[in-house]
């Protein structure tokens, strides 16, 4: 603080002692005023001048040079403007470009004009010798000043421009020209340089109403009120002097605007007398509005107090047509349901009034938009929220179906009410979407958590007495069932294709894409509900029809499940992903018979699990979804929750339905799959051609995958289609739900296939071994001299064979035949109902087992050149059957299966060339080693014959003995 | 910073040591920032020499940070709003304040030497209603302002500013 200066004041205080004896109060005043000896700096001086009332300061401008630069300072009275809200930075900036370019241009031309004939073509001047700068921003500040001074004149036209800061004579009385004053705020402007000027012209308009406003004693001394005799006028100006309070700084100013508050307050509560009285005499566009509009003007904000007021006192709060009673929704029901029919004709009733509400609204409101949503507010409080509030608690006591209806009803009948509500002019169409939300969100957030979780409750609820239920009956059933089950399987082999078909077309209907039934969009309670009614069973109008447009593309498919190969399945084809969004109606009548015939049909596996219980479950959880999704347009966390709660009731969905039903049902399927035995089961059981557990196991895995393009659909539809579950986040807890059922399924299709070929090979060489003949492969022929150790059968057979053997064809044998048609409609049956790769592994394991079986029926036979003949024609078939499969892999082995069948072939004169061949492993493409060839020569009929020079050719003997 | 020392000594620049709490001398935004720069142990072996201030003016500086030891620092938003500012000045600061004006311009300068913004606000405050409805004339004394105006310019202020006289 090295500024630290002190005046000289040695004379001072001498001259403060000279005056000493003149008066002691003279003296106290000289003392005062003289020991001023530390001398304050700039800066200070600066906070201190932000604390004086604006007639101190100018005098304070009025003792130096020094002083007036510090009070004269811009940015002080720019800040004071800025408080009263009337400086305008961006105006301010292009005055001030505005001012730089004129006088850019100014000292252009008076640069021509003072050197015409110098080189004006530098045009920038800053070039030119004769003419130094200094002179030239000299001209400007001329050229400034004059252009200043025409603008006043100019100004003078109007009456309260003549207040000039300049001018010798402002007008002192405001009673010359109020209608200027009124306005002295608004007009004011954003100058750089000239902020004090401009706030002087606010300030003398203004200040002395204020001051008088202060000083005034009761509410009829203020001139204000003798100036203005109109109540518009008087609120004008009340608001104009809140406002300038604001630039009040000066100690003491909270007393003031206190004091200004408190008078305003007087005026304010007598225009708002006057408004009541008028709106007791309902004197919409007299009074009620007149007042409405000063009270507006007073306050700024709309006439806060008197939006109140009207909105308070308003009569459609009384109005007994509107309140209705809710109770209606549940007396005219039946029970565990809900009608929304009266809650409709409610919200028609209000609508109607709180449009008719919104015209008037207008006419008296000078800003009707936030009136009439004010007004709405306060009918939702206390109109709606009396309405659906005992509606929401009788209902919840009643029974929790009806109680999520009414919830899920009602919310969308609110926010249809809100958003269809017609509000005055001006509003915005987005704003009105927000606000409805914003109010329905306001109605139903107490009731929202407690409903959400009611309804996922109530789904849990019901559909784990769905599959106890079901549960429950079978185990009632279950001895019967399981003869049942066991015994009486019949082949229908033929019809299953077709059944599957149509199944799955029915199955896929209430959840697939009916384009043309879609009345009514998605998320509407009508919709849903009519969906639900129509699936509950009852008869819905465009049923028929919609199932026959349907038909034709309903029954999508997974990717890799090329369908059942039935021209409806593979004509139909439509890409399940692109299908707009589901209509919800199902085909009732249709569904209800294919169902019933499809449970009829599926006897077989219905101890396993039902079709008809994961309908039901998929059913309610759409119907549930139905409701909640109304919800999540709401946004925000509410709709966030909805979402979540939409996702969790499809993970219980799931968990139900896969951890509960379909793998209860594999599990028991495999465990039947390994309890089979082959040769325990009856004779007349294998001729029906299948392997029952293994038949119905099958089936089982077709069902299974039913169900699962049923929750892909329902997954794709109901979820990922209205965007509540997001298909590409892997972490989403529907998708996460729902990828684990499909690992489910396939892990139990995949342990049940595994148990089903150990049946199938089980069933293959028990039928290879009770019906393949000894004479199959070595006929008793016409030289009996053949017939090898397998002819010890008896006479019957025997005829039987030589009847055969007549009218012997070259085709395979019955065996053969049997043990193709077994696997492969095994094999066949499974096509399109799981996992292309799983089938692969399928087929794959069938073909290596079967070439296992063939071989060792194969090792049992004896076979003889003629029944080689029979021999080959197997092995074709077999290897014909497992090219259909498609197998580059399998198909070797039955390639060198039939190669080797031709050993057979080869008359017993050449056995040198049989030994080569044996010999030849290239043949066999590497499956048979030369070893194991010689091993199935050793099955010919005359291999004793043969043997010897096989041998010799073989191991070279031959040669030995050359 | 489990110990922190809890008292400071100060000098004046009379060479007169004063031992005051912590907590008052962090009103001083200049104390304080010192003290966190040298750390604890500097400042609990040597007293702080406070060049321009002398004892009376320092105690009197100290008597205030005691009474304001408690009040939460002003927050830089509060600085910026002009009416916040403005709040009435308090009766123990008015009577605190009601010094000769010597010495209140020193205590006005000390808290700006300080950085005691609290403290300098009251002293700004107390010298703006001092000069509340005083001629030029009087402003002038109380500053020691030399006129260099001629009687012409400052009426020419005077007229001015016209619109802002009392009426």
């Amino acid at each position: 603080m090295s500024n630290f200066k002190r005046a000289p004041t040695g004379a001072a205080r001498a001259q403060a002692q000279a005056k000493q004896p003149n008066s002691i109060l003279k003296t106290l005043q000289a003392t005062e005023l003289i020991v001023s000896k530390p001398v304050l700096p700039a800066e200070i001086l600066v906070a201190i001048l932000d604390y004086l009332p604006v007639p101190d300061m100018m005098r304070f401008a009025r003792t130096s040079r020094r002083m007036r630069e510090m009070v004269y300072d811009d940015t002080r009275w720019v800040a004071r403007l800025r408080s009263l809200g009337c400086w305008d930075e961006a105006e301010a900036r292009r005055r001030f470009e505005e001012t730089m370019r004129r006088r850019r241009e100014l000292a252009d031309r008076a640069s021509v004009s003072a050197a015409p004939g110098a080189a004006a073509a530098g045009g920038a001047g800053g070039a030119r010798p004769m003419q130094p700068p200094t002179s030239t921003t000299l001209f400007d500040a001329t050229a400034e000043v004059e252009r200043r001074n025409q603008t006043q004149l100019r100004k003078l036209t109007d009456g309260f421009e003549t207040i000039k800061v300049t001018s010798g004579q402002p007008p002192r009385d405001p009673f010359e020209d109020p209608e200027a004053l009124l306005q002295v705020i608004k007009s004011a402007k954003s100058v750089r340089g000239h902020a004090r000027e401009e706030y002087g012209k606010i300030y003398g308009a203004l200040a002395p109403f204020y001051l008088d406003l202060i000083r005034a004693k009761t509410h009829t001394d203020p001139i204000v009120f003798q100036v203005f005799r109109d109540p518009e006028r008087q609120a004008k100006m009340l608001a104009n002097l809140r406002t300038f309070a604001k630039s009040d700084w000066a100690s003491g100013w909270q007393q003031r605007e206190e004091k200004l508050a408190s008078m305003i307050g007087i005026f304010e509560s007598a225009v708002l007398r006057e408004f009541e009285q008028g709106y007791e005499f309902w004197d919409v566009d007299g009074r009620m509005k007149k007042y409405a509009h000063v009270l507006d003007t007073l306050s700024g904000d709309g006439g806060s107090a008197g939006v109140e007021l009207f909105i308070h006192k308003h009569p459609i709060f009384a109005d007994k047509e509107v309140l209705a009673n809710s109770m209606d929704c549940i007396n005219q029901a039946p029970a565990d349901e809900v009608v929304l029919e009266p809650s409709r004709r409610f919200f028609d009733v209000l609508s109607r009034k709180v449009n008719a509400q919104a015209d008037i609204i207008e006419r008296i409101f000078p800003r009707p938009g936030p009136v009439f949503w004010q007004f709405v507010g306060k009918v939702r409080e206390d109109i709606i929220m009396e309405y659906a509030t005992p509606l929401f608690d009788e209902t919840h006591e009643r029974s929790i179906l009806s109680y999520v209806k009414a919830v899920s009803g009602l919310f969308e009948q609110t926010l249809q009410f809100f958003r269809a509500l017609t509000p005055p002019k001006g509003g915005l169409k987005a704003e009105q979407e927000a606000i409805a939300k914003e109010f329905t969100l306001k109605i139903f957030e107490p009731h929202l958590d407690l409903y959400l979780q009611d309804e996922l409750d109530y789904f849990v609820r019901q559909a784990e007495r769905e599959v106890g239920d079901w549960e429950k009956k079978l185990s009632e059933q279950d001895a019967s069932v399981e003869s049942f089950y066991m015994g009486s399987f019949v082949n229908r082999q033929a019809d299953k294709r077709d059944f599957l078909t149509s199944f799955k077309k029915v199955v896929m209907m209430p959840v697939s894409v009916l384009p043309t039934s879609l009345g009514l969009p998605l998320g509407s309670p009508f919709a849903s509900s009519s969906s639900r009614a129509s699936v509950m069973g009852s008869s819905s109008a465009n049923g028929n029809s919609s199932l026959q447009v349907a038909s034709p593309s309903a029954p999508s498919s997974r990717p890799h499940s090329p369908g059942l190969a039935t021209p409806t399945t593979t004509t139909g084809g439509v890409d399940r992903t692109g299908s707009p969004l589901p209509g919800g109606k199902a085909p009732s009548d249709e569904l209800a018979a294919k169902t019933a015939l499809m449970t009829s049909r599926l006897e077989g596996i219905k101890s396993l699990f039902s079709i008809e219980v994961a309908l039901s479950l998929v059913h309610q959880a759409k119907a549930t979804l139905g409701r909640i999704a109304v919800f999540i347009q709401l946004g925000g966390q509410a709709g966030g929750e909805a979402r979540e709660q939409c996702e969790t009731i499809f993970v219980q969905l799931l968990r139900i339905l896969g951890g509960r039903h379909v793998k209860a049902g594999f599990d028991k399927a495999v465990t039947h799959l390994s309890q089979y035995n082959a040769r325990a089961v009856e004779a007349s059981q294998h001729d029906k051609g299948g392997v029952a557990p293994l038949v119905t196991f099958i089936e089982l895995v077709n069902v299974g995958d039913l169900i699962s393009q049923m929750i892909d659909v329902f997954y794709e539809q109901q979820l990922a289609g209205p965007k509540i579950a997001d298909r590409n986040d892997f972490l989403d807890p529907a998708g996460l739900a729902k990828k684990k059922f499909e690992q489910m399924l396939d892990e139990s299709v995949a342990a049940g296939l595994n148990k089903g070929i150990d049946v199938l090979m089980d069933e293959v060489e028990y039928i290879c071994a009770t019906t393949q003949l000894p004479t199959d492969y070595n006929p008793a022929g016409p030289d009996q001299q053949q017939l090898g150790p397998g002819t010890s059968s008896t006479p019957a057979e025997k005829a039987a064979n030589a009847a055969a053997f007549v009218d012997m064809d070259i085709g395979p044998t019955h065996t053969a035949k049997r043990v193709r048609d077994l696997v492969a409609s095994h094999t066949s049956m499974l096509v399109g109902s799981t996992d292309k790769s799983m089938l692969d592994v399928f087929n794959g394991e069938v073909g290596l087992r079967l070439f296992a079986a063939v071989c060792k029926n194969l090792k049992r036979q004896r076979v003889s050149t003629a029944g080689a003949i029979k021999l080959i024609a197997d092995m074709n078939l077999y290897f014909d059957y497992i090219r259909s499969l498609k197998n580059q892999d399998l198909l070797a082995y039955f390639k060198a299966l039939r190669e080797l069948s031709q050993i057979y072939l080869i008359d017993e004169k050449h056995a040198k060339e049989m030994a080569t061949i044996i010999a030849d492993g290239d043949r066999f493409g590497g499956i048979f080693r030369a070893e194991e060839v010689y091993e199935y020569a050793e099955r010919r009929a005359d291999w004793y014959h043969v043997r010897k020079d096989v041998e010799r050719a073989m191991y070279g003997l031959e040669c030995v003995l050359m | 910073m489990t110990e922190k020392v809890s008292k400071v000594t100060l000098e004046s620049n009379d060479n007169v040591r004063i031992q005051i709490d912590r907590a008052v001398a962090e009103r001083s935004m200049l104390i304080k920032n010192l003290m966190e720069d040298l750390g604890d142990d500097a400042v609990a072996d040597s007293a702080i020499p406070i060049p321009n201030v002398n004892e009376q003016v320092l105690r009197k500086v100290i008597e205030w940070c005691e009474k304001h030891k408690g009040d939460p620092i002003q927050s830089a938003e509060e600085e910026n709003d002009n009416r916040k500012k403005t709040t009435e000045i308090d009766e123990w600061d008015q009577k605190f304040m009601q010094v000769d004006q010597e010495l209140l311009f020193e205590i006005i300068l000390a808290a700006n030497y300080l950085d005691i913004k609290a403290l300098l606000d009251v002293g700004c405050k107390t010298v703006a209603n001092m000069i509340k409805g005083k001629s030029p004339e009087e402003i002038r004394k109380t500053f020691n302002i030399t006129n260099d105006f001629t009687a012409e310019e400052e009426e020419q202020i005077r007229r001015e500013n016209e619109w802002a006289e009392d009426r």
